[in-house]
């Protein structure tokens, strides 16, 4: 649309809109999480919800999970090249990360047209994560899978619903490919009733304000977005920086990093990410399709830029990205994608290290990337087959000013944690233990969080995959803070039988009475540790959370019993410290 | 013969009170200024006014009050020293909490903190003991260790200890035998156990709200002995004496102190309780209620006479697993500031002028536009009868506020600046009031606005208007209506139990069984409170799910159920299901996840008031007319005195009317009469 057009929108007019939209995503967010069936929707909330306008553009999103405002265009799209005949009462499905924009398969997108007086005004959209879409193993996220077809069902863009009517045939397809076929289809129900919701509050919307001032302004608020996101990126320092992180392993070539590396270049209001210098391709499951890489960046900016800017695809524009094909940013199908998680936060923190010069000072340290461990087996409960799935954080990375968080999720992630009570009432399995581990988080002048340490005890046969990162390489610390504590996932610990497995791993048979310990890796530190105030490192020290000797060890803190607390010795923290300098 | 009843809720700035006269219904209201440091001194100012008109002390026989002790406690982080007991090696639990972040920016946001813990893991002591999944005892409770870790609690000065187990909702014994061994360490020393304050499952839930409980409860305890010294010193000698928790409900001085997390979001609950009342007897059963103050809005939905409850909220990021009346609150009040950014886009909230400097008509230094100074701008407040004229406002500093601040930036004239930030705070408040009505399956047209607090009159109509409601209810006395609230409620108190039992191996005997030892628990408490069998009533529901889902929904039912019952339940479920979510899937297996029941120990009602027409005029009680805006026009409109309108008097907008506390806008269009009770009832069009 015109310029003129543009400004024509009132002021108030674009604030009630905006207002509208906010409400409508929200509302269509709280269906799916109190309508999903499986544990992940509605306890770990691993979903979200989006509006796009007819050319697929995500007009507004309420953000559960930043990774989808990549997904949703590129799943829109698919429909959009697929169908030329998309009518009122359509639904469509998409699960293909080279087809559409899923991150993997379990994360099924569910799409439907929205209509106004006959005319294709958008659509609503929903990506829920699923419990399990078939593939070798529980959980369909197989870390030693070679290619796609090692990872479970694929939907391209396909039609599920026509005149309102489900297709019966595609629900049988889908459960006859899943181990827990009534939760996948209970979930991708939730996710129709809540695009419909959409469709439905979106056309009272244009009932109040017209059709085409709706349109105009949806234009308008990307329009918006982009330049706020230019404004504040005009402001920072021009130049060319350059950053690398790095993934454990593919989960097949064990003990072989994987490198993510970032070159920005910024000038005026321009800012290029270019990944090209990543590594090829993975032959195991580490890669990530560009929706994501553009997702990652997208989060990192709206971190820096402002938390509570508008999300639509507008901002999106004000970046460019830059992917090599081949590389693991843009891998060539049928390349392996299911742990892509691990990937994606060595991108963010590429991206914060590369903008950490640039940008006003925001600066933090590595944290603990996310995980997942899935347990699947035959004797639920109730007797019938079962998956277990729980999504793990871990130490946050020290911040300027404040220690990083404990036990929590980072960056991007933003799961909940399973409660034990409804974990133990659903599954055969005892957890052992729950605690945050001591000297887990990275030394600095601001501390790294802790990490997790959770302990299971197997009550039946079971197979277990795990999809984790930094059990190799730690968190880094930023501006001289030392690293956190790499995760570990060990078998049956202190027992003969004890076996370490690799940071990824897929079906591992566990047996009735077998147990398993989960450690979490903490975050990193930032600023010297030297320079931490000895009251909160004896602080520290009396929560549990450092131990005596790392007190001395990493802060130069000696520290004496006064009753049932430590306080600062003050003569030996000053001899430790000098003799540091 | 006792005659009175006296309520007083107290809120930050003002202590309101409403006294009724039990004979005549007469009632009469009062602001108090409120005594932060000591509320009880606002609440004695309170009684003395009573007294002042002739009341004998010994006549006051009922007396329930609203505080925010607790929860401002909790805010200010002034609770006492608090110990936390687990099981052993589970010391994650309450640190890490959910795990993630709150939705929305906050992802974002990298310098998102947890709330404090109330009991750090100094505090916190591990106990060896398990329970499984079925109750069974897995691991028995090692005494000797838990005296050894209670002293070590002890010898860190903790006033108060919160016990919480795993699985301990299914077998509570060892969390009672640690109370035991806790009073015999230490007998000064408050315990709360999870598996009482709410025995539910989701350990992280049950603890977080037993933790707060902990917290609070001996800070409850002296401020509830204070005033109960205060009052006897006074001569109020009733043993009448209620809290409002956040139920709805009442409970007794003596039992308030024990479930002091109950108290904690009991803020808007009085509001309800009346606008249940009102629901009951204006012929309304449907209601949304609209409390709009200086810097937030409460919204809530009363559906044929019932509020609805919600069993889980958060107070200030901390988590509490108690029933309450489930309120939406959005920051939208007349504090709300408007303005323009760099990028041109009108910006309506969240920031608040707060009460300094408040909106620019104050006087008090405010420049920046506030909702009020566009309501005074617009010709909707009367500068001299504001607050019954004790404050004038400055329209003209409104005007240049709205001007300065949106009009110019945006190019639009005054008047049609404050209409749109009007407009935009209304649909910010209409998306609440859809997510609690609309999105639950709920459908508007059958629901009245009820609108009340300082400046909910002020924007109902238009609101209604805009959701296609069938009308506005404006009680009389809509400043006070907590207070209200508080002459109205019956002591509510929640049994609850946990157990997860799939429909399809349960039996009506078992459902009946559990309900049984609930109500048994209920019928000694309320006995124990002074009520008689007669006026004892329990309610009771389920909490269910499909199998497998991770959030429940909440059956009420009959009980003890009939053969049969089960069957009948399962079809509500689904139904239900149905109603809300919009799918069903009855061929599914379901779950009953706990048991709910509801102990009411009913207080005898008060006799309102019912008012006949004296006769007087329509056209006295007007006190001037004025022009104001609507829709972009100027319209001459009559300011009515509300005081001076007749009960049955019918009249039409544009007209705004003034009262003490507030002032009520109706547009053209909306028509108004009086109800026998002193209600306005505005309905929309022009028909009848």
């Amino acid at each position: 649309m015109s310029a003129d057009a543009e400004k024509k929108i009132d002021a108030v007019e674009l604030e009630i809109i905006k207002a509208s939209l906010d409400g409508i995503v929200q509302e269509m967010q709280n269906s799916l999480f109190r309508t999903g069936y499986s544990t992940i929707v509605r306890e770990s909330q691993d979903a979200s919800c989006a509006l796009l306008d007819s050319r697929g553009d995500v007009i507004a999103q309420h953000v559960v999970l930043p990774l989808h405002i990549g997904s949703f265009p590129a799943c829109c799209a698919a429909v959009l090249r697929t169908y030329d005949d998309i009518a009122e009462g359509d639904a469509y499905l998409i699960n293909h990360p080279y087809e559409g924009g899923s991150p993997h398969a379990p994360d099924m997108c569910v799409i439907t047209p929205a209509f106004y007086k006959g005319a294709l005004v958008g659509f609503c959209a929903s990506i829920a994560h699923k419990g399990d879409i078939g593939g070798p193993v529980p959980g369909s996220c197989s870390g030693q899978a070679k290619e796609t077809f090692n990872e479970g069902l694929h939907l391209p863009a396909v039609r599920y619903q026509r005149g309102g009517q489900r297709m019966v045939e595609i629900e049988r397809i889908i459960a006859a490919n899943s181990r827990t076929p009534e939760l996948v289809l209970g979930d991708i129900r939730g996710q129709l009733g809540c695009a419909r919701l959409g469709e439905q509050r979106l056309a009272e919307l244009f009932d109040k304000v017209s059709a085409p001032m709706a349109l105009a302004s949806f234009d308008r608020l990307m329009a918006l977005a982009e330049r706020r996101m230019r404004a504040a990126i005009s402001e920072w320092k021009d130049g060319r920086y350059e950053a690398e992180r790095f993934v454990d392993d593919d989960g097949v070539r064990l003990n072989q990093p994987v490198r993510i590396h970032l070159v920005v270049e910024k000038k005026g209001d321009r800012i290029v990410f270019d990944f090209s210098g990543s590594d090829d391709q993975a032959v195991g499951p580490a890669n990530i399709r560009p929706p994501l890489v553009r997702a990652a960046t997208a989060y990192c900016l709206i971190a820096l830029v402002d938390p509570h800017i508008f999300i639509n695809t507008g901002l999106m524009r004000a970046f460019e990205i830059v992917t090599r094909e081949g590389s693991i940013m843009n891998p060539r199908f049928p390349a392996p994608v299911n742990t892509y998680n691990p990937t994606v936060h060595a991108t963010v923190e590429a991206v914060f290290a590369a903008l950490a010069d640039m940008a006003p000072a925001k600066a933090r340290a590595d944290s603990c990337g996310s995980r997942s461990i899935i347990i699947g087996g035959r004797g639920g409960r109730a007797g019938q087959s079962y998956v277990q799935y729980e999504i793990l954080g871990g130490g946050g990375g020290a911040r300027a000013g404040q220690d990083g968080a404990s036990g929590t999720a980072v960056n991007q992630s933003n799961a909940k944690i399973a409660p034990i009570e409804i974990i133990e009432s659903e599954f055969p399995t005892r957890l052992l233990r729950f605690e945050l581990i001591k000297d887990s988080g990275g030394a600095g002048a601001t501390r790294g969080g802790l990490g997790i340490r959770r302990e299971y005890m197997n009550l039946a046969d079971a197979r277990f995959s795990i999809r984790s990162t930094k059990h190799v390489i730690a968190p880094n610390g930023a501006a001289g803070g030392g690293k956190g504590r790499v995760g570990d996932i060990v078998v049956n610990p202190g027992r003969e039988d004890e076996k370490r497995l690799p940071t990824r791993y897929a079906d591992y048979p566990l047996k009735s009475g077998d147990g398993f310990c989960l450690d979490t890796p903490g975050g990193g530190g930032l600023g010297e540790a030297f320079k931490r105030d000895p009251l909160a490192v004896a602080d520290d020290v009396n929560e549990g959370y450092v131990s005596v000797e790392a007190a001395a060890r990493d802060y130069g803190v000696a520290l004496t019993r006064a009753g049932r607390d430590f306080v600062v010795d003050e003569a030996r923290t000053g001899a430790l410290r000098a003799a540091t300098k | 013969m006792a005659r009175f009843r006296l309520t007083v809720d107290t809120g930050g700035t003002f202590s309101d009170f409403v006294y009724v006269d039990e004979n005549t219904g007469e009632i009469s209201v009062a602001k108090v200024p409120s005594t932060p440091d000591d509320p009880s001194r606002a609440i004695l100012a309170g009684v003395e006014l009573l007294i002042a008109r002739g009341v004998a002390p010994a006549d006051i026989g009922y007396f329930c009050h609203g505080t925010t002790v607790g929860t401002n406690a909790l805010l200010e982080g002034k609770g006492v020293r608090t110990g936390l007991l687990v099981t052993k090696g589970f010391r994650g639990i309450y640190e890490v909490a959910e795990q993630c972040r709150p939705h929305g920016p906050t992802i974002f946001n990298i310098g998102y903190t947890r709330p404090t813990m109330l009991a750090p893991p100094s505090r916190t002591g591990e106990v060896e003991e398990r329970v499984a999944f079925d109750g069974e005892i897995l691991t028995p409770l090692n005494e000797a260790a838990l005296r050894e870790t209670v002293r070590e609690l002890l010898a860190r000065d903790v006033k108060s200890i919160a016990v919480c187990f795993l699985f301990s909702f299914l077998t509570p014994k060892h969390e009672r035998r640690a109370r035991e061994i806790i009073l015999e360490e230490a007998p000064g020393v408050e315990v709360s156990l999870s598996s009482e304050v709410v025995p539910l499952i989701r350990e992280y839930y049950r603890l977080s709200t037993t933790v707060i409980n902990a917290y609070l409860h001996p800070i409850l305890a002296r401020y509830i002995d204070n005033l109960d010294a205060r009052l006897k010193s006074a001569g109020v000698t009733t043993p009448q004496k209620y809290i409002m928790q956040s139920n709805g409900g009442m409970s007794t001085f003596a039992e308030t102190a024990k479930k002091a997390v109950a108290t904690v979001l009991s803020g808007p609950a009085g509001g309800i309780v009346a606008s249940v009342r009102a629901a009951e007897t204006s012929g309304f059963p449907n209601l949304i209620t609209f409390d709009m103050g200086g810097t937030s809005c409460d919204v809530a939905l009363i559906k044929d006479g019932e509020a609805s409850i919600s069993n889980r909220g958060k107070v200030e990021g901390r988590d509490v697993a108690l029933p309450m009346i489930d309120i939406n609150t959005v920051s939208a009040g007349g504090g709300t500031l408007a303005g323009v950014d760099k990028f041109g886009e009108l910006v309506v909230g969240p920031q608040s002028a707060g009460a300094q400097p408040g909106p620019a008509c104050y006087g008090r230094g405010g420049t920046r536009p506030t909702i009020t100074d566009c309501n005074a701008t617009l010709g909707y407040l009367s500068p001299d009868n504001f607050l019954g004229g004790k404050m004038r406002l400055d329209k003209d500093a409104a005007r240049r506020a709205v001007e300065t601040e949106v009009a110019k930036p945006l190019g639009m004239d005054v008047a049609a600046a404050a209409e749109g930030v009007v407009r935009v705070i209304n649909v910010k408040m209409e998306e609440a009031i859809k997510a609690i009505s609309t999105m639950r399956g709920h459908d508007l047209r059958d629901f009245m606005l009820l609108a009340f607090g300082g400046a909910g009159p002020l924007h109902a109509c238009k609101m209604a208007a805009e959701l296609g409601m069938k009308g506005v209810l404006v009680p009389p006395h809509p400043g006070v209506y907590s207070a209200m609230g508080l002459v109205m409620s019956d002591v509510k108190h929640d049994y609850l139990r946990s157990r997860l039992t799939p429909l399809s191996r349960a039996s009506e005997a078992e459902v009946n069984a559990v309900f049984a030892e609930l109500e048994t628990l209920a019928r000694a408490d309320l006995a124990r409170e002074d009520f008689s069998e007669k006026s004892i009533r329990v309610e009771h529901a389920l909490d269910m799910r499909y199998a497998g889902q991770g959030y429940e929904m909440t059956i009420p039912c009959e009980a003890p159920l009939a053969p049969g019952g089960l069957k009948a339940l399962r079809e509500k479920f689904d139904a239900e299901h149905k109603k809300s979510f919009g799918h069903t899937a009855p061929e599914e297996p379901v779950e009953i996840v706990s048991w709910r029941l509801r102990g009411v120990g009913v207080v005898p009602p008060v006799r309102e008031p019912v008012y006949k027409p004296t006769g007087a005029p329509l056209e006295k009680a007007i006190r001037e007319r004025r022009i104001a805006r609507f829709d972009g026009v100027d319209l001459e409109c009559p300011v009515y005195q509300r005081e001076l309108i007749d009960v049955g008097a019918e009249f039409a907008g544009p007209a705004l009317i003034d009262q003490l506390d507030c002032t009520t806008v109706m547009p053209p269009g909306f028509l108004a009469r009086v109800d026998e009770r002193k209600n306005i009832i505005i309905s929309m069009g022009s028909a009848t």
